[in-house]
């Protein structure tokens, strides 16, 4: 697991002042919470005394978080000890007495953690997009971009729309990302994909080398934006995937099919995955994914020597 | 333009098809048809009547071309969108205003992807029985996809012995007395022609063609222009309707093909139910193709130790590839000309009998 990632843990809502919540990277558990601040503080979710994962535990007054089993206390920016109940006393822990703490990040919406504590914060990314959701999906975080790339129809639904198999761009590399369009159809009757000339929209995903956080953008042929959406998968214990995303639906929106997206839920990320369509899907987009990966991460080596 | 004339012909030696067979061997077996992108060609992006004032979009190798028509029915081939807001990204396949070099023939809009000042009318390929201005019934004419590599669409293609066995239900199968195959090229074309002596008459023309034979005499000519990748399929029936076919593969990315044919039967009688029915066989083909060339393009993508396996039949299929090499290779050594003239006639090539 790289060190000086920023990952998209959670949603906003999803972290509060009242229960702490256990999430993970890879192997790596964290328990997050919010402090008297409203500020999001994140420690790794195992109290150092005798290992009970802190997210048991509770949210003090004062913003602290204590462990449920003997009651050890931790200062969340820190991670430092700060009390033992029992002990009734005033004293200082030394310096050691401390739980593992990690950088916290949060904006748009997302809440994003960075395993090293002191890497350098990421850029803020704008306004929150109204609508979200959390799905935990049992397939493997490379393979979950993958098939992302090679049939969005396994990992997604957007209300109303079907994804053809036809690309307009294949995947490619465009200031830093993995950018790639497929055509879309209405889920209306219609001509079959392979047999269409032209198709009503279309799906533009772009999808960050490492993390594989995905904007995506449904327009529709005359370019006016539907949908907009952020996937955000995150490696879970267990080789699981952990998808928190955020999406919003353009006000305005032409013709009856993009009107009727309007009415119920316009995406849905799935929780679970068809393994036997999975296991018969064509390797096609995702084929360069490494490669591509490879050069970008070899021209932002590069750059940092060029800084 | 690149003047064809200006260039010499393809000298013996030059032709890696005859050059050095051990070269030739290991060109065929390092095929990688996901990694040939040829550049300054005239791509058939799409069917003139398919081309109006709101702009449609195509791609060739995920370039993007919008095309549309001004007031004045001219056609305009740009790479953003009319309405797209950020686009301010130009390659260096447009003239500074973005667009493409762009022409009507034969019934379709030609895109030139290369360099603007290269594009010339001289390097459309030759179509010996489209009528130049277009015009054919919409009942001709059609769309079909691939989610395969054009390349392989068209090596398909030329190994028409696939069509004996996933196309039998139409065009019939391998039952016949003998067959031969002769393969002719230059460095810009390679053209197949395969004979067959009492072949199974296809099921299509005994359902509509009016054909009551058990047997036919049969001469099948495929013709690819490299470049465009785009293909002449001309067929000769006896008894039987000649069958005209226009099969361009044009590569939209490196994995997908989109293919706006063109099947002229204006030769078969109007109350003929064939000259109806065949255009539209290229739904039921085009899904029959697909279910093997699908699966086959991930498996060309990635350097492969293992050698194909070939057959005398693969001739034509093996001079593509080396051919299809070979031009991409120059091309990569920075020579764009065109040493052999596509636009000439090729009516005698094909051996196309006009009605």
């Amino acid at each position: 697991m790289t060190e000086t990632v920023w990952w998209a843990v959670a949603r906003s809502e999803e972290v509060s002042a009242e229960k702490p919540l256990s999430v993970d990277i890879g192997d790596q558990p964290i328990v997050l919470w919010r402090d008297t601040d409203g500020a999001v503080r994140a420690l790794e979710d195992r109290c150092p005394h005798r290992r009970a994962p802190l997210s048991l535990g509770c949210i003090l007054g004062n913003g602290a978080i204590q462990c449920g089993y003997h009651g050890w206390t931790y200062d969340g920016a820190s991670g430092r000890l700060i009390d033992i109940p029992n002990l009734k006393s005033e004293r200082k822990f030394p310096p050691v007495y401390k739980a593992r703490s990690f950088g916290v990040h949060e904006s748009a919406g997302f809440v994003r953690i960075c395993l090293d504590a002191k890497a350098p914060l990421p850029a803020d990314d704008g306004y929150t997009l109204p609508l979200s959701g959390t799905s935990t999906v049992a397939l493997e975080h490379g393979q979950y971009i993958a098939a992302l790339f090679d049939d969005p129809s396994l990992l997604i639904s957007i209300k109303g729309v079907r994804f053809s198999p036809y690309l307009l761009s294949e995947l490619c590399e465009q200031e830093g990302q993995l950018v790639m369009e497929r055509s879309c159809q209405w889920a209306s009757p219609h001509w079959p994909a392979p047999f269409t000339s032209d198709f009503p929209i279309s799906l533009r995903i772009a999808t960050d080398p490492v993390t594989g956080e995905s904007d995506l953008t449904l327009r529709d042929d005359e370019f006016n934006l539907l949908l907009h959406a952020t996937l955000a998968p995150v490696p879970g214990a267990r080789r699981v995937t952990q998808v928190r995303w955020r999406a919003i639906l353009s006000p305005e929106r032409h013709g009856l099919a993009a009107k009727a997206m309007g009415v119920g839920t316009p995406l849905r990320v799935h929780d679970h995955i068809d393994g036997a369509a999975l296991r018969v899907l064509k390797p096609s987009a995702s084929i360069h994914a490494d490669d591509l990966r490879e050069k970008i991460a070899a021209s932002v080596e590069q750059q940092d020597k060029v800084a | 333009m690149l003047e064809t004339t200006e260039n010499p012909a393809t000298l013996a030696n030059d032709d890696p098809i005859t050059s050095d067979p051990r070269q030739f061997s290991a060109k065929v077996n390092a095929w990688m048809p996901h990694e040939i992108m040829l550049t300054d060609a005239w791509f058939p992006l799409a069917h003139s009547f398919a081309v109006d004032k709101k702009p449609v979009r195509r791609a060739v190798y995920s370039q993007p071309f919008y095309l549309w028509r001004s007031p004045d029915g001219e056609v305009l081939a740009a790479e953003n969108h009319p309405n797209d807001p950020l686009a301010d990204t130009k390659s260096e396949y447009t003239d500074e205003s973005g667009h493409y070099p762009v022409l009507e023939k034969y019934g379709y809009v030609w895109g030139w992807l290369g360099k603007p000042e290269n594009a010339a009318s001289e390097h459309v390929p030759s179509i010996p029985y489209l009528p130049e201005d277009g015009g054919l019934p919409l009942h001709m004419l059609g769309t079909v996809r691939f989610d395969c590599c054009a390349p392989l669409s068209l090596e398909n293609l030329i190994d028409l012995t696939h069509a004996d066995f996933i196309h039998a239900d139409v065009v019939g199968d391998e039952k016949m007395d003998s067959e031969k195959v002769e393969v002719f090229h230059d460095s810009e074309t390679i053209t197949m022609v395969r004979t067959c002596v009492n072949k199974s008459v296809a099921p299509i023309m005994k359902m509509f063609g009016g054909v009551r034979d058990d047997v036919q005499q049969v001469r099948q000519v495929i013709r690819i222009y490299l470049r465009s990748h785009a293909a002449i399929a001309y067929g000769r029936f006896s008894p039987g309707d000649n069958v005209q076919l226009f099969h361009p593969c044009v590569p939209e990315t490196r994995d997908r093909t989109r293919l706006d044919y063109a099947m002229n039967t204006s030769n078969v009688k109007k109350s003929n139910l064939f000259r109806y029915m065949m255009p539209k066989a290229s739904y039921k083909v085009s899904r029959q193709d697909s279910s093997m060339t699908s699966p086959q393009s991930p498996r060309y993508m990635r350097p492969e130790k293992r050698k194909d396996l070939h057959s005398p039949l693969d001739e034509a299929g093996q001079k593509y590839r080396v051919l299809m090499t070979e031009l991409a290779e120059r091309q990569a050594r920075g020579d764009f000309a065109y040493r052999d003239d596509v636009s000439a006639d090729c009516s005698d090539i094909i051996g196309y009998e006009k009605a």
